[in-house]
């Protein structure tokens, strides 16, 4: 006999508790950030026995217009909207052409697609600040975004050519005996139904763009250069004991990914599945 | 990694057997769609992958003048005989394992977890995954904060529960700050694995599943002979993103120690870094970047294989 089997009650309880404690190491550092954002200097420094925020103090979150944060937030959106919208472009055609066209290397394009995604950041840091100061793109938003673009690309290919691959051929084929070439027939009939791929992968590259930070380390000199990453870290070392405002700016640079990820999470298993699917 | 090769493929191509041939313009379209993502792959990719090799060879230092001299391997032989070098290399290779072993354990766990039937299971897997999508510099704040020696939560709890009489230092402790530093990884990257072996775990029949329960299988030899074949190549999968994005993980030590302290958190990412950006030897760096490439090249060709296998 079985024993776990034998006892639903025991094994649901033993489910629930594992739930439990995943859940909170997940959320006790979220947790603790945004109710910190909240609390006087008083009281994180821990002179009030309470963990909780006497009250719901804004002054880390109004001490944030003292710093370059918004600048930063700012560069972010620019840099994002950029590297994404460049990203799909791209990856809309070059996806669509993996999926629809066999020609030969098609599947070694694809591996080497994939397998780009693990090369070493590091590796590729100074040959291209070699080449960003070359083309005078050192210290600016434009090489950031050319950067992030070559980067999010492979991953956003693979993900729509999955996708293009789901779209029957005869839709296509039926829009171009009526007189659509192959652009038109992509934009008119294979693209729309696969508007919820496109868009996770949109979402994908704003991910990735907030995540970065290497790069924008290295290729960013000036201040008000800086996206969020950077950003935030050079407050850290600025504001070391102010935990608060810090606390405040981390709850707002972690709004839109969450945001973003409320959206996403639909798509998720075939986002990380992206790797696994042949 | 030659991205070139299906268009330097296609002149060599035969004309398909048909009787008229297919005029050259639609002969094309295909490259036509593919080529703006292809260029941008090699100058972007394929050759500053190139560089970094041919520099890694060359003695470059960005502060002297006289750049790019040949000098074969001595870039290698200067790293190599630092004497922190094998320190670092050991160091990297405990990052990695540390990380895959841990994660992937972990990752079946939760998702193992995240497969039952449950209330609110939905919401259970999105709140899970959060951390995976959090940025690094974000989590970096948090963990600081949480670990502060002075004012951070946790050595508040542990002092005042009594567990310790001295508050650790972790991150600032030659001893603890390694050790920490992976687990904040996993805690950051288990979800992205969760997800994974998730998917695998889904293609498990739920009949054969409960066959294996009537027959008298215990919880290990289900595990084992049921649904292990179904999500084999899952972790297989798992486990070779997993050691690229790891042993290639910058912000995840940067940003917390940036090596330190004492060079106790250093690894081969953080130590190419800094000869790069700090002494602006980008010989040096190159040559610390390659073996790194070499590794992960390595990685990336079981992952091949793995897929290629697969298929057939």
């Amino acid at each position: 006999m079985n024993a776990h089997a034998s006892h639903p009650r025991l094994r649901r309880t033993g489910l629930y508790a594992l739930v439990a404690v995943v859940l909170a190491t997940v959320l006790v550092p979220f947790g603790w950030m945004v109710l910190s954002s909240f609390k006087t200097p008083a009281e994180i420094r821990g002179l009030t026995d309470s963990w909780l925020p006497g009250g719901l103090y804004l002054g880390n979150y109004q001490g944030l217009q003292d710093t370059s944060f918004v600048t930063y937030f700012v560069n972010s959106m620019v840099i994002a909207v950029g590297t994404t919208s460049i990203a799909i472009l791209i990856a809309v055609l070059a996806g669509y052409g993996l999926a629809r066209f066999n020609f030969v290397g098609n599947r070694m394009l694809l591996i080497a697609i994939v397998t780009m995604q693990m090369f070493p950041a590091v590796l590729l840091a100074v040959p291209l600040y070699k080449m960003l100061s070359t083309a005078q793109l050192l210290d600016t938003r434009v090489g950031l975004v050319v950067v992030y673009t070559t980067f999010a690309m492979p991953f956003c290919i693979w993900m729509l050519r999955n996708y293009f691959l789901t779209v029957p051929v005869e839709v296509e084929e039926s829009a171009m005996i009526d007189g659509c070439n192959r652009l038109t027939a992509l934009w008119r009939v294979v693209l729309p139904p696969t508007m919820p791929a496109v868009a996770a992968a949109a979402a994908f590259c704003v991910i990735q763009v907030w995540e970065e930070f290497l790069y924008a380390n290295t290729f960013i000199d000036s201040d008000e250069l800086r996206p969020l990453s950077v950003g935030l870290n050079s407050l850290i070392g600025q504001y070391s004991t102010e935990w608060g405002r810090l606390m405040a700016a981390g709850v707002l640079m972690v709004i839109p990914v969450v945001l973003i990820f409320a959206f996403l999470q639909r798509f998720l298993t075939q986002l990380a599945g992206g790797s696994v699917k042949g | 990694m030659t991205v070139t090769t299906p268009v330097r493929d296609s002149a060599s191509r035969p004309p398909p057997a048909q009787q008229r041939p297919i005029p050259l313009r639609r002969r094309l379209t295909p490259f036509a769609f593919v080529a703006p993502a292809v260029v941008m792959l090699v100058i972007m990719l394929a050759y500053p992958v190139g560089n970094a090799i041919w520099t890694s060879f060359n003695h470059e230092v960005a502060t002297e003048p006289g750049q790019g001299e040949f000098v074969g391997l001595d870039n290698f032989r200067a790293v190599f005989g630092d004497p922190d070098f094998a320190g670092t290399a050991v160091r990297s290779v405990l990052w990695v394992f540390g990380n895959l072993v841990l994660q992937v354990l972990v990752g079946l766990v939760i998702a193992s977890v995240l497969n039952q039937r449950m209330r609110a299971r939905a919401v259970v897997r999105s709140v899970v995954i959060i951390p995976w999508v959090v940025p690094t510099v974000v989590v970096a704040l948090m963990w600081r904060f949480m670990l502060d020696p002075s004012s951070g939560p946790l050595n508040e709890l542990l002092l005042s529960t009594g567990v310790v009489s001295e508050p650790p230092l972790w991150l600032a402790d030659t001893e603890l700050a390694f050790p920490v530093l992976i687990l904040i990884s996993v805690w950051k990257w288990t979800p992205f694995v969760a997800v994974i072996l998730l998917a695998g775990l889904q293609s498990v029949p739920d009949e054969v599943r409960e066959a294996a329960l009537i027959d008298g299988a215990t919880m290990f030899q289900r595990f084992r002979y049921v649904i292990m074949p179904h999500i084999s190549t899952s972790i297989a999968m798992a486990s070779v993103l997993t050691i690229a994005y790891s042993i290639n993980n910058f912000a995840g030590i940067w940003l917390f120690t940036r090596g330190g302290p004492a060079g106790s958190t250093e690894t081969l990412t953080t130590l190419a870094y800094r000869y790069a950006f700090q002494a602006f030897d980008f010989g040096r760096a190159s040559a610390v970047a390659v073996v790194l490439f070499v590794f992960v090249f390595l990685v990336s060709c079981v992952y091949f294989y793995i897929v290629e296998g697969r298929r057939r």
